[in-house]
C-alpha cells in the first residue's frame, strides 16, 4: 500500500513555476529520500503534503485520504520535522513534548509514558534546561522525538541533517533508521551520502519534476558504468599503461590523471583479465585495481546535466 | 478540546515566563494604589506648586475623584500597556515559525485563535480585578463613601473595551505580516475611532465611549441606555473580529 | 494641612513594586545581554530612570530573543 501519493502537483510562486506536474508515491515501510539542489522545491512539496501551502493544481493523498489546504485531518497520520524546527524557548523538552502529545490527542498518562520512551531514544533524558539553551543537534533530536509521539504512519523530515556537523548528522540518520522499523520515512536532503546511507528508494527533484524515481539499488544498476580504475606507483608507469591500453579493441575510452588510469570497457569481468595480462606482460606494478561502483553523485550529475 | 487546553496551558506558561504576568499584575496593583492616593494628595501637591506667586485653591477631593484617577490611568496608560504587552500575541508565533510543529501535530487553526484570545483575556481580567480590588479598598479607607450609580456597569465598560482591543489585535495580527504588524493596525484603528469621536461626533456606536463615559456614569450624567447599546455592539464586534480572524487564519500560508 | 510624608505608608508599596519591576528588568539585562535594538547602557538607563514604563518597554520590545 502507498502511504503517500502525490499526483500531478503544480505550484507557482507568482508566475515562476516551482513544481511542474510532480507525481510520485511512497510505499509503506520504506525510507524515501527526496533529493534536489537547493531551491528545487523540496520544502515546497513537503509543506503542501502538510497542508501548509496550497497547490496550484493536482492532488495529494496520505493513507488514502485527500490532503485539504488549511486544517487538514491527514496530519494525524504524519510526524513532521521542518527544515529549521522552531520551538518555544521558554519550555523544557519535557514540557514541549507534553504539549505536543496533548495536542495530538493522547491522554496525559499515555503522553507521559511515551515521553519516557522517547527522551532516552533521542538522548535528551534528564535534561531539564529550557530549549533556548539547546544546541542545533539537540533541537533536531527534540524535533524527531516530537514527530514520533503519536506513532505516525509517515515521518516527514525536511533537510534534517543539513545544518549539522558530521557527528550530529550521524546521530540523526541513526535515529531515522531506528524509526523506520515502525513507520515510513520520507526525508529530503541535498547531501547525497546521507541518502546512500539510509534510503531504500529515492526521487530526484529537478526542474519541478521527478527526474528519477525508484529503488536505490535499481537506479544504481541502471546507471552502472562499466569502468575500472587502476593506480600505478608513479606517473611514468601510468603513461606506459595508457599507451598499451589504447591498443586493445574492447576498450571504449581511457583517461589518466597523475598515476591513476580510468578505463571504460565492455564486460569488465571478462575483459578485465586481459588488462591484468597487459599489466603482467609489461611488468607494471599497481597499487590499486577496482571496479567502479556508480556513486549517487555521478547519477545525480548525469541526470541533471 | 485536548488541543485547546494544551495550547491554552502553553499560552499561560508563555505569559508567566515572558514576564507578561509580572508586568500586568504589578502595573495593575500600582494603578490600584496610586489612583486614590493621587486624588487624595492632589490639593497638597498643588499647594506646593506656586503659579506666579498665587496659591491654587482646590476643593477637597471626593470619593468620585478617586475613580476619575482610576479611569484616567486605565483608559490611557492601561490600554497602551495592554497593547504593548500583547502586541506580539500571534505575530511572534507566526514570524518565528513556532506554530508549524503544533499545527503539524493536528492542532486546529481555530483553536490557536481561541486559545490565544482566552489566555490574553484571562490575564487582562485577573489584572483588572486585582486593580479594582486594591483601588476599592484604598478608596474606602481614604474617602467618605457616597452612593454612586452604575458602579459595576461603569467598571465593566472599561473591561469590555480591553477585551475589544485584544480581539482587534488578534484579527489585525492574522491579516498583517511581521512582528509588529498587528500592533500598528490596531493603533491605526484606535486612531480612526478617536477621529470619529472627536471630529465627526459619531457617538452612538463608538466603542471608545466605553472608556470616556465611566465617571459620567457614576455621577448620573451619562445616558445609561446608550452605553448599554454600545456595550452590546462592542460584544458583537468582538465576536465578529474573532470569527474573521479564524476564517482568514484558516486559509493563511504558514 | 497634611504633608506628603503623611502618606508614606501608602507610597511605600507603590515604590516597592516599581523597584521590583526595575530590578527584574535590570537582572534580565545583565543576564542575557542581547537586545532587539540599542545597547546595554541605554537599556539600563531606560529601565532605572523611567519608572514603570521603562521596564515594560524593555520586556515587551527591547529584550532580544532567547538564544
Amino acid at each position: 500500500m502507498n502511504i503517500l501519493e502525490v499526483r500531478h502537483i503544480q505550484k507557482n510562486f507568482g508566475k515562476h513555476p516551482v513544481l511542474n506536474d510532480l507525481s510520485f508515491s511512497v510505499p509503506e515501510h520504506s525510507i524515501f529520500g527526496l533529493i534536489g539542489k537547493n531551491g528545487a522545491g523540496k520544502t515546497t512539496a513537503m509543506k503542501m503534503i502538510m497542508g501548509f501551502l496550497k497547490p496550484t493544481g493536482g492532488e495529494i493523498r496520505v493513507c488514502g485520504e485527500n490532503v485539504a489546504y488549511g486544517n487538514t485531518a491527514t496530519n494525524r497520520f504524519i510526524g513532521y520535522l521542518p527544515d529549521v524546527p522552531e520551538f518555544y524557548g521558554y519550555m523544557s523538552a519535557k514540557e514541549y513534548l507534553m504539549m505536543c502529545g496533548r495536542i495530538t490527542g493522547l491522554k496525559r498518562l499515555q503522553t507521559s509514558k511515551r515521553i519516557q520512551e522517547l527522551l532516552p531514544l533521542v538522548g535528551l533524558d534528564g535534561i531539564k534546561r529550557r530549549i533556548h539553551s539547546f544546541s542545533r543537534g539537540m533541537k533536531q533530536r527534540l524535533g524527531i522525538a516530537q514527530t514520533l509521539l503519536n506513532k505516525p504512519k509517515l515521518l516527514i523530515c525536511d533537510e534534517a541533517t543539513s545544518a549539522l556537523d558530521p557527528k550530529g548528522r550521524k546521530e540523526i540518520l541513526d535515529l531515522l533508521s531506528v524509526a523506520a522499523d515502525q513507520t515510513t520515512v520520507m526525508f529530503s536532503t541535498h547531501i547525497l551520502s546521507d541518502v546512500e546511507r539510509i534510503c531504500d528508494s529515492i526521487g530526484l527533484l529537478h526542474e519541478g519534476k521527478l527526474a528519477l524515481h525508484g529503488k536505490l539499488s535499481e537506479i544504481k544498476n541502471t546507471y552502472r558504468k562499466e569502468a575500472v580504475r587502476i593506480e600505478t606507483l608513479n606517473e611514468a608507469q601510468a603513461r606506459r599503461l595508457l599507451e598499451h591500453l589504447h591498443a586493445l579493441s574492447f576498450i571504449q575510452s581511457v583517461e589518466r590523471s597523475q598515476n591513476a588510469v580510468t578505463v571504460q570497457l565492455h564486460d569488465p569481468q571478462k575483459n578485465g583479465l586481459k588488462i591484468i595480462d597487459v599489466l603482467s606482460d609489461e611488468q607494471i606494478p599497481i597499487m590499486n585495481y577496482e571496479l567502479l561502483e556508480p556513486s549517487l553523485e555521478n547519477v545525480f550529475l548525469d541526470v541533471i546535466k | 478540546m485536548n488541543g485547546f487546553t494544551a495550547f491554552l496551558r502553553k499560552e499561560l506558561l508563555e505569559h508567566v515566563r515572558n514576564y507578561k504576568v509580572l508586568i500586568l499584575l504589578s502595573v495593575s496593583a500600582i494603578f490600584g494604589m496610586m489612583s486614590p492616593l493621587t486624588a487624595k494628595m492632589m490639593p497638597d501637591i498643588l499647594a506646593n506648586v506656586k503659579v506666579e506667586g498665587m496659591v491654587l485653591k482646590v476643593p477637597e477631593p471626593t470619593f468620585i475623584d478617586a475613580f476619575v484617577q482610576f479611569f484616567n490611568n486605565f483608559s490611557q496608560m492601561g490600554m497602551a500597556i495592554l497593547l504593548l504587552v500583547f502586541g506580539g500575541l500571534l505575530s511572534q508565533d507566526l514570524a518565528k515559525g513556532t506554530l508549524i510543529i503544533p499545527l503539524s501535530k493536528g492542532l486546529s487553526r481555530y483553536t490557536v485563535i481561541l486559545a490565544k484570545y482566552a489566555a490574553a483575556l484571562i490575564l487582562w481580567t485577573l489584572s483588572y480585578v486585582l486593580a479594582i480590588t486594591i483601588h476599592y479598598g484604598y478608596t474606602l479607607y481614604l474617602f467618605k463613601p457616597i452612593s454612586v450609580g452604575h458602579l459595576f456597569f461603569s467598571l465593566f465598560c472599561l473591561w469590555l473595551f480591553g477585551a475589544f482591543l485584544l480581539a482587534v489585535l488578534l484579527m489585525a495580527s492574522v491579516i498583517t505580516r511581521g512582528t509588529y504588524g498587528g500592533l500598528f493596525v490596531t493603533a491605526a484603528g484606535l486612531g480612526i475611532l478617536l477621529i470619529c469621536q472627536t471630529i465627526f461626533r459619531m457617538d452612538t456606536f463608538n466603542p471608545l465611549k466605553l472608556v470616556s463615559e465611566n465617571v459620567a456614569l457614576l455621577t448620573g450624567k451619562a445616558e445609561f441606555d446608550q452605553l448599554l447599546n454600545i456595550a452590546w455592539i462592542t460584544g458583537a464586534l468582538i465576536l465578529a473580529a474573532l470569527i474573521l480572524a479564524m476564517a482568514v487564519f484558516k486559509k493563511k500560508s504558514i | 494641612m497634611t504633608h506628603i510624608s503623611d502618606y508614606l505608608p501608602f507610597l511605600i508599596p507603590i515604590i516597592a513594586l516599581e523597584l521590583i519591576l526595575a530590578l527584574s528588568a535590570l537582572i534580565h539585562i545583565l543576564r542575557h545581554r542581547s537586545f532587539r535594538f540599542g545597547n546595554m547602557f541605554i537599556w539600563i538607563i531606560i529601565v532605572l530612570f523611567f519608572q514603570i514604563i521603562g521596564p515594560i518597554i524593555y520586556f515587551t520590545i527591547g529584550r532580544g530573543e532567547d538564544e
